[in-house]
């Protein structure tokens, strides 16, 4: 079955793009873009459970198995995120990270002797990365635009607000998914659903700046203040992501796969 | 403007009361050493847990107060700063030292307070996404920090063929001593799938294994191939029985003298000396260990009221008996598969049915913040 692959995704990947594409280039209607990216994502979903009939489990067990899931929710979620909030890019960014994903399976497809090593043989474990990936992108994205809206104050312009106010919440909407859904994992692999583990605490952290934006939001403190806050959660959110490994304080973690 | 000035005045107050826990509980901290999580054990957590909410709604003054917005962004901060330190202090005891403890105090009873509020005037579209977060935060903090305390986490070693009771406390520093548990674990079995082991080329006095940059490892399995080097391989045959070490036949011809050389190679195991594949007076061929794949015990469980239990418990799937819940932590590493003990952790958490509940509200909670966005 997963000789078949070059050929789903392919056809996945190129309906995806001219879906996209149709989206930019169709600016009265998006029925066209919308029917090629469900399409695709049909067409990469029966592959999923073709490849399911063929093993008789679900495809979870290697990495490529994983990264099958990672395309398929990625595209999936970017474009419900579409269809509920009109981010053209956030659709389109979905794609490319999903075609990401995609050549790295065509490439070293790890399919039959991947060592996962037993704790990551989860369900969990796709969910889990999937959405704090989305929120990654709510964030890198929402920092920009903080940037943007510090420069426009000078100007009084408070143009941008409603569009961060929008990915932060979005942001945090899966942050806080994905961090759940960590705890649940953690119980079940572990017996406790929060130890304070070195990336726990990073989590936190971020986790807990965002809050603080939205809180000190709901109070109306000054935009002058309270926009700095962007770019310093997002300094926390990559040491969380690629930081934290190299921190003193991070020798024993569970998360140093 | 006289509005700004009061807000601003209240704002400092909260932030010199805050200030003030904080130095109270640095003061306890260095007085005390440390913050004994054993004195909120039931019934001072279920008290706490009660009193909290019942004298916030008598106190309906004090409540309007603390329920205040600028009081939670003051806490929040405070719990990240301390956070902070968590993260970058190597080997630190933040999450059991007294300001700590004291500002999650302080934050539980801000939290009870602004939901309670809030709860007067409930709209249930209005309100949903409100209280979804925020109650399901609630009872999830008050599980996992007040609850926690009713927490014990045990080690338990199984022999195969044999029934045990007694385990050590984990997690405990002084040398943990056996005690007996209200539930007992035989085990029938232990069994590991492992991955193939690997062979690879490799330099007999470094280790290194060829090509120097980009090693290759390829899987014994029978009839593999493959060419690293000048050197031609293939797996004639393959021993993998339990209680002998996995062994190959390697047939190896060189590119350039076309003599073929042939031979078992071995990785060994506890009592098999492992074997390598000479090709010249440098390099030979070698077998690494198999890594784990799966492991997983079948057991019975019994408890002391009288269930018994039958099942396998493996890693990610733990089995649940009586408040209890048996993981699959190791097994003797030395032996791999023919290991002939397992080790259990066993957790009782009574907490853990409120912080599931208040799990799922906080997932469903942030669907809305997904689906509302920042339109409040
Ligand atoms: C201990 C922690 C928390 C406390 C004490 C707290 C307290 C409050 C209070 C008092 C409000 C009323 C709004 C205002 O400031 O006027 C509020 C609003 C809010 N909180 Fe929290 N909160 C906490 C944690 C969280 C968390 C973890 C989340 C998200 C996952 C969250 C999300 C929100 C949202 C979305 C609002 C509505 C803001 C708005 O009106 O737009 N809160 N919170």
């Amino acid at each position: 079955m997963w000789d078949n692959f070059i050929w789903f995704s392919a056809a996945s990947m190129l309906l995806w793009i001219l879906g996209v594409a149709s989206l930019y280039m169709n600016k009265k209607s998006s029925l066209t873009g919308n029917i090629l990216i469900s399409a695709g994502l049909v067409i990469f979903l029966i592959f999923i459970l073709l490849l399911w009939g063929d093993l008789k489990h679900p495809p979870l067990r290697t990495m490529g198995e994983t990264r099958l899931w990672y395309s398929f929710f990625i595209t999936l979620v970017g474009f419900v995120t579409w269809l509920r909030w009109r981010y053209k890019w956030l659709a389109g960014y979905s794609v490319l990270v999903s075609g990401v994903f995609i050549m790295v399976n065509l490439l070293k497809p790890e399919i039959h002797f991947t060592n996962l090593m037993p704790a990551l043989q989860s369900i969990w474990f796709v969910p889990h990365v999937t959405v704090y990936i989305l929120s990654y992108a709510m964030f890198g994205a929402a920092t920009i635009a903080s940037f943007i809206a510090i420069r426009e104050l000078k100007n009084k312009s408070e143009r941008l607000m409603p569009l961060i106010d929008n990915l932060i919440y979005i942001g945090l909407g899966f942050l806080m998914t994905g961090m759940l859904l960590g705890a649940i994992w953690a119980k079940e692999a572990w017996g406790d659903y929060w130890t304070w583990d070195p990336k726990e605490v990073w989590a936190f952290i971020t986790a807990a700046v965002y809050v603080v934006y939205i809180h000190a939001r709901a109070q109306k403190y000054p935009l002058r203040i309270i926009l700095w806050i962007l770019p310093l959660a997002f300094i926390m959110l990559m040491i969380t992501w690629l930081g934290v490994n190299y921190l003193p304080a991070a020798q024993g973690s569970i998360h140093v796969y | 403007m006289a509005d700004k000035g009061k807000r601003e005045q209240k704002i400092a107050i909260e932030a010199v009361i805050v200030a003030a826990i904080t130095v109270a509980g640095v003061a306890l901290q260095v007085l005390t050493g440390g913050f004994n999580r054993e004195i909120l054990a039931f019934p001072a957590n279920l008290i706490l847990v009660t009193a909290i909410p019942v004298l916030l709604i008598l106190f309906k003054g004090a409540a309007k107060h603390l329920a205040s917005g600028s009081l939670s962004v003051i806490l929040i901060s405070v719990v990240t700063i301390i956070a902070l330190y968590m993260g970058l202090v190597p080997g630190n005891s933040a999450k059991s030292s007294w300001p700590f403890v004291l500002i999650y105090l302080a934050l539980l009873i801000n939290l009870t307070a602004s939901v309670l509020m809030r709860l007067r005037t409930f709209k249930i579209r209005k309100d949903i996404s409100f209280m979804l977060n925020h109650i399901g935060l609630l009872i999830l903090l008050f599980s996992a920090g007040p609850g926690s305390a009713d927490k014990a986490r045990y080690f338990m070693r199984v022999f195969e063929g044999k029934v045990e009771w007694r385990a050590e406390k984990s997690g405990s520093k002084e040398s943990a001593e056996a005690v007996e548990l209200p539930v007992a674990i035989s085990l029938e079995d232990f069994e590991m799938d492992e991955y193939p082991p690997k062979l690879a080329i490799i330099e007999r006095n470094t280790g290194i294994a060829l090509p120097e940059k980009r090693p290759i490892y390829f899987e014994a399995i029978l009839n593999a191939a493959s060419t690293i080097e000048r050197w031609n391989l293939v797996i004639d045959s393959v021993l993998y029985k339990p209680g002998f070490a996995p062994a190959a036949f390697v047939r190896v011809t060189d590119k350039y003298s076309d003599v073929p050389t042939e031979g078992w190679v071995s990785c060994g195991n506890y009592f098999q000396h492992f074997k390598t594949l000479s090709l010249d007076s440098t390099y030979c061929v070698a077998m690494t260990f198999p890594e784990p794949k799966e492991y997983r015990s079948k057991v019975e469980v019994y408890t002391q009221s009288g269930k018994v239990k039958n099942g396998v418990v493996r890693v990610n799937h733990p089995m649940t008996i009586g408040g209890w819940k048996i993981y699959q932590h190791s097994y003797d590493s030395a032996r791999g598969r023919d290991s002939v003990w397992s080790l259990f952790e066993l957790v009782y958490d009574p907490w853990i049915i409120p912080a599931y509940i208040g799990m799922i509200m906080m997932i469903f909670g942030a669907i809305t913040l997904f689906w509302k966005g920042g339109k409040s």
